[in-house]
């Protein structure tokens, strides 16, 4: 099934943002508002932005739910930015009322912790959203870099393509489908929840930060057994940064590890892609339609 | 009024809402399971050691061996003892074999798990349940053995121990504390049959009620990864046990939701909390809300027992439970108990 596109964004469009999760000094979300203002468009920020939570959260899940449903029923606001991730989506996401938003859909644009928006928004509501670089990305002069300007023309709606160097481990192909995907910690913990990925006839991306190499072998393997890579139709293997390690090394290295678990399937597999907690993160529409071409010289995915 | 039928006319009556109907007709399949319980040893049979995670050499593996020995068993010492692949206790096709040989072997009654870690999953869909299932044998463990409780459970409904393993027995019997001592016999009172019973330390924040039900649980982490395989486990209408180490805060918050968001919770005859060993929450990032809290708000809605402080975990207080057995948990303003029933 086609997924339905939010309208893309035009100058004087007003993009509202929200800390859905983590709390978020707004000193730090500065560059990231004057780099949208400087792309023409106006910013409301939510409460959970400027609020003096001396907690883990940006909010009391309350707060940080009003905030966003505010953001979701304003038909003023074009576009929804998370500010950062961290942990919290997931507490709220049962209570959010999407009736407004299905029926007025506009981008909700984040990655990390806002995969639980992502996969739920996608699996239950066919819309499409962005998995792109929040806040804290356009700090120390990066606002200016291909990863960043890559969520400008998402949501002004060039078609993406996006390349990348081979890897060994590739297998090559060439296929179509919708594009699903996120952090594989939460990919994996909403297995069997309302929010749960379908990934059949998807190409699917996982990225991940700072898990212990012993985990990422079991989340995959959880994804492999409650069949997640049985039909899909592409893999796209993003950044897996800062791992750690046990007392007694795993003895593998990351992309081993997922090398091992996915090669006997047959779709082609697409390592190093630049979507990672890292600089690296391209911005990418979530249940558009994509071609994932893997040959020796070149991966490249593209909207179409 | 026949239960089923009962269903069947709601259910035609809402016509084409069948989600309802389903759910409750689950319900009533359950009620006709049969749990089975592998036969409690006696003296001269035979236990087998094994490591189907991480690694142990024979070295650490004497002092269970001297004491199990003491309780009249014989012990068949698995290949993959002093077996070492990184952190796992021998490749997965020497971890596989080993299990597989100890669990074909009709003289072996019983297989102790040397140690947890991590590596059982690795192999779980390998496994050749087919002589198990004619005859089964109680399976011992706990920590990344839970994926083999609730594998086995799920698929076969055959009880097994969750306790303590080859690496917990203290390496001098003489010196050791009470409560080592207390805990590494209920493994043998778990395995010769006698019936278990336990008293948790009050907690205020318990939830009283009296419940009977099929014990089921293990560690929450590896519970969460089970979730939409083949080795999910089965919570409806049963008494639940959790315990976990190491997790900070935000992530035994997740996995709690991720328990209420598959429906685990939901349906439950009692809640046990076992012990929570939490990993500090990093300066400036303070979750803000305790474990009891965390697990409290999540079950609001439920009328439930539930029991915090149960001597299960990773822990020095951590007794033997016969998972896939019935229990009665009875939780009171002035105890809190769990019964094995008849």
């Amino acid at each position: 099934m086609k997924a339905i596109i939010p309208p893309y964004l035009e100058k004087g469009d007003t993009i509202g943002i929200v800390a859905p999760a983590g709390f978020m000094p707004i000193e730090k979300m500065q560059t990231c508002i004057e780099t949208l203002d400087s792309w023409g468009y106006n910013i409301r920020l939510g409460e959970t932005t400027h609020s003096n939570s001396q907690n883990y959260f940006s909010a009391p899940d309350e707060q940080r739910l009003n905030d966003l449903q505010q953001m979701l029923d304003d038909r003023n606001v074009k576009a929804v930015l998370c500010a950062r991730g961290g942990y919290g989506t997931g507490r709220i996401i049962d209570q959010i009322n999407f009736k407004k938003f299905r029926k007025h859909p506009k981008w909700v644009i984040g990655f990390s912790d806002i995969t639980v928006l992502h996969s739920h928004i996608f699996s239950n509501y066919k819309i499409a959203s962005l998995h792109a670089p929040m806040a804290a990305a356009f700090n120390d002069g990066e606002f200016n870099n291909p990863y960043i300007l890559s969520l400008k023309d998402a949501i002004e709606g060039k078609p993406s393509h996006y390349e990348c160097a081979p890897h060994s481990f590739n297998k090559n192909g060439e296929v179509k489908g919708q594009l699903v995907g996120g952090n594989l910690s939460l990919v994996a913990h909403l297995i069997g929840t309302d929010s749960d990925l379908k990934t059949k006839d998807k190409i699917l991306f996982l990225e991940d930060v700072g898990e212990y190499l012993y985990n990422v072998d079991r989340l995959l393997l959880q994804l492999k057994r409650s069949g997640k890579f049985d039909k899909l139709a592409g893999l796209i293997i993003g950044g897996f940064t800062d791992n750690k390690d046990t007392e007694r090394p795993f003895g593998k290295s990351v992309y081993d590890i997922i090398y091992e678990q996915v090669n006997d399937f047959d779709f082609p597999v697409c390592y190093g892609f630049p979507v990672s907690h890292e600089k690296e993160n391209y911005a990418l529409k979530i249940g558009a339609k994509y071609k994932l071409a893997v040959n020796n010289e070149v991966s490249v995915l593209q909207e179409i | 009024m026949n239960r089923k039928n009962f269903l069947g006319t709601t259910a035609a009556l809402i016509g084409g809402v069948t989600i309802p109907f389903k759910k409750s007709f689950a319900e009533g399949e359950n009620e006709k399971i049969i749990y089975r319980k592998p036969a409690y040893l006696k003296a001269g049979d035979v236990v087998g050691i094994t490591a189907p995670a991480g690694p142990i050499t024979p070295e650490e593996i004497q002092p269970a061996i001297q004491v199990m020995k003491s309780w009249g068993y014989e012990i068949q010492v698995g290949d993959t003892i002093g077996k070492k692949d990184f952190n796992l206790g021998g490749t997965d096709d020497e971890r596989l074999n080993d299990f597989q040989k100890l669990l074909d072997d009709p003289k072996v009654k019983a297989i102790m798990c040397a140690r947890g870690g991590y590596g059982s999953i690795r192999i779980v869909d390998r496994i050749n349940w087919t002589k198990f299932r004619s005859k089964p044998k109680w399976i011992i463990g706990f920590s990344d053995i839970t994926v083999l409780h609730c594998h086995i459970h799920s698929n076969f409904h055959t009880a097994s121990i969750h306790s303590k393993m080859i690496n917990s027995f203290p390496d001098n019997w003489n010196t050791a504390e009470p409560i080592q001592i207390e805990t590494i016999i209920s493994i043998q009172d778990a395995l010769s049959g006698r019936k278990m019973k336990y008293s948790a330390e009050l907690n205020a924040q318990n939830k009283f009620g009296t419940a009977e039900g099929i014990l089921v649980g293990g560690n929450l982490k590896t519970i969460e990864t089970l979730s939409g395989t083949a080795s999910d486990i089965k919570t409806e209408g049963k008494i639940l046990f959790i315990e976990d180490t190491g997790e900070y805060l935000y992530s035994i918050d997740r996995m709690f939701w991720n328990l209420k968001r598959t429906g685990k919770l939901k349906n439950l005859k009692g809640l046990i909390i076992g012990g929570f060993k939490v990993k500090p929450d990093d300066p400036g990032e303070e979750f803000g809300k305790t474990v009891e809290e965390i697990v409290l708000e999540k079950i609001k809605n439920y009328k439930y027992p539930v029991c915090f402080n149960f001597p299960v975990g990773h822990q020095k207080n951590n007794f033997a439970l016969k998972c896939g057995v019935k229990h009665r948990l009875s939780v009171k303003e002035n105890e809190a108990t769990l019964i094995e029933m008849i």
